[in-house]
């Protein structure tokens, strides 16, 4: 069951998640599945980005929620303090 | 299930913590930022692309979003979104400031003209033109003097002059600043600056939340560093404030009576005073919650963050208490030493090992050019400290800050 469900959400990280996020260099490894938990790491541009949180919860999650209902939450992993190359950096205003 | 509007410029320090509020409070966001999202198609209801420079554009866009998925509230997360949120609050007849008012604050001459009218106390101030003599225009000014950008946030381009060399220096220094591509200015805040008087004494910083005008007075952060010029960094920041109660209730007063003065009624305000022995004066009020990471000094009630407090007043939700907890806590901003490429980061681990030190958030990232101020605008991270005393706070931060080193080539 949790393969299975690895695997689907592995095929729309494949197909959907990673050709988005390559426009701002980026990339979306998935990590494991628990519980219906999906833990995903981020890479390239989206590592450290400021919009980030925007791109896991309104974008990542959304996308795999409406695909795959069963799964619950997305959670990030990334040590997002390691990236080198965010697309957007954040300042104080 | 309700939904909510967050303005998150693609460049905030404050996405995570507002939408990590949101996702507590279980309504349904709508994130719109000033770039597109890679995931904007996939998400046309939940994910937009605003000009917060133009309120009444984003103001229409997000009606058309709204007549066909209702919104129960709106919520700009800082300086730049502040405007667009209060235009799209006005249009949709949300709980928020007025427009007007909000647009005043975000004017430092506005905002001046404003308290000096309504006899809120102030530093003497004249509005001056980027394309005038600045050698004709110091001999209107008594020195010394502080010359800033009338829109900009975080004491950039905020620098101090003696005399008239120095006067003629920095307003040079901000023409140049305010011509950069990285600043955001227009109207009459890429015409004009704004020369006041130098106040001497301490600094403070009231967080406060507006509720049907009433003023409530959130969190009062004592700044331990002398902020004398000839840049305004801003550091060190703990509360409770050390300063006498008789002090702080006058900085609460005339805090209050700056927001009305504006006309602010409604959501966060955060203000910076001075404070000498003719009591407090009002530098700023801005219409939004407190900048950086430096919210996650604060925890009221049983635990309710400041984005929970203001997420649920936007939603005209209840707010169990207003009580920020009675432990001490601050945050240090991590200055920018020298402009350059951040190169390494040391100490991190021995920083966070310091008694009191809950976090070290570094965010500059390694390879990242970084600028001091007046012309930066960001921090190299976030060291945050809870301890018994404001005292041992202040002290954890500068041991933890002196563990770290950053190599800057």
């Amino acid at each position: 069951m949790s393969d299975d469900l690895k695997g689907r959400v592995q095929e729309l990280i494949d197909t959907m998640i990673n050709p988005a996020v390559a426009g701002h260099g980026g990339f979306v490894e998935l990590i494991d599945v628990q519980d219906n938990r999906v833990y995903l790491q981020m890479g390239g541009g989206c590592q450290g980005c400021g919009a980030a949180d925007i791109t896991l919860k309104s974008g990542i999650e959304r996308l795999i929620k409406e695909e795959i209902p069963e799964v619950a939450e997305v959670l990030d992993t990334t040590d997002h303090s390691s990236g080198t190359n965010p697309y957007y950096q954040a300042g104080k205003a | 299930m309700q939904r909510l509007l967050l303005l998150l410029p693609t460049t905030t320090y404050r996405t995570h913590d507002f939408l990590d509020a949101a996702r507590t409070l279980g309504v349904e966001v709508v994130c719109a930022s000033d770039e597109p999202s890679t995931f904007e198609a996939h998400a046309p209801d939940n994910l937009l692309t605003l000009d917060f420079a133009d309120p009444d554009a984003a103001a229409a866009k997000v009606a058309a979003l709204a007549d066909r998925r209702p919104l129960s509230a709106v919520v700009g997360v800082d300086d730049l979104t502040a405007v667009a949120a209060a235009a799209i609050a006005e249009r949709l007849g949300l709980r928020a400031s007025g427009r007007a008012a909000v647009a005043a604050a975000r004017d430092k001459y506005q905002m001046r003209q404003c308290l000096a009218a309504a006899g809120v106390p102030i530093p003497r101030f004249r509005r001056i033109a980027l394309k005038d003599d600045p050698f004709l225009a110091a001999r209107g000014v008594a020195f010394p003097c502080v010359l800033k950008p009338l829109a900009l946030s975080a004491s950039r381009g905020v620098i101090r002059a003696n005399n008239v060399d120095q006067f003629i220096a920095a307003f040079r220094r901000i023409v140049a600043l305010l011509a950069r591509d990285d600043v955001e200015a227009s109207g009459d805040a890429a015409q004009f600056l704004l020369a006041e008087e130098y106040l001497p004494g301490i600094e403070v910083a009231l967080e406060g939340l507006l509720i049907g005008g009433t003023f409530h007075a959130l969190a009062l952060f004592d700044k331990p560093d002398p902020l004398e010029g000839p840049f305004f960094e801003e550091t060190i920041y703990v509360t409770p404030s050390r300063l006498p109660a008789a002090t702080q209730a006058a900085i609460e007063r005339v805090s209050a009576d700056a927001c009305a003065a504006l006309g602010l009624g409604e959501g966060p305000v955060h203000a910076e005073l001075r404070v000498n022995n003719d009591g407090p004066w009002v530098l700023e009020v801005a219409a939004r919650s407190i900048g950086g990471l430096c919210s996650r000094t604060l925890r009221f009630g049983t635990g309710m963050t400041l984005e929970e407090i203001i997420l649920r007043h936007a939603l005209g939700w209840p707010i169990a208490s207003l009580a920020r907890e009675r432990r001490p806590a601050g945050v240090m901003m991590i200055p920018i030493p020298r402009a350059g490429r951040l190169a390494a980061v040391r100490g991190t681990e021995a920083a966070g090992a310091v008694a009191g030190v809950e976090e070290v958030a570094i965010t500059a990232h390694v390879g990242q050019d970084v600028v001091p101020l007046p012309e930066g605008w960001q921090y190299l991270g976030f060291i945050f400290a809870r301890a018994e005393t404001p005292a041992a706070v202040e002290a954890a931060l500068r041991d933890a800050h002196a563990r770290l080193s950053f190599e800057i080539a």
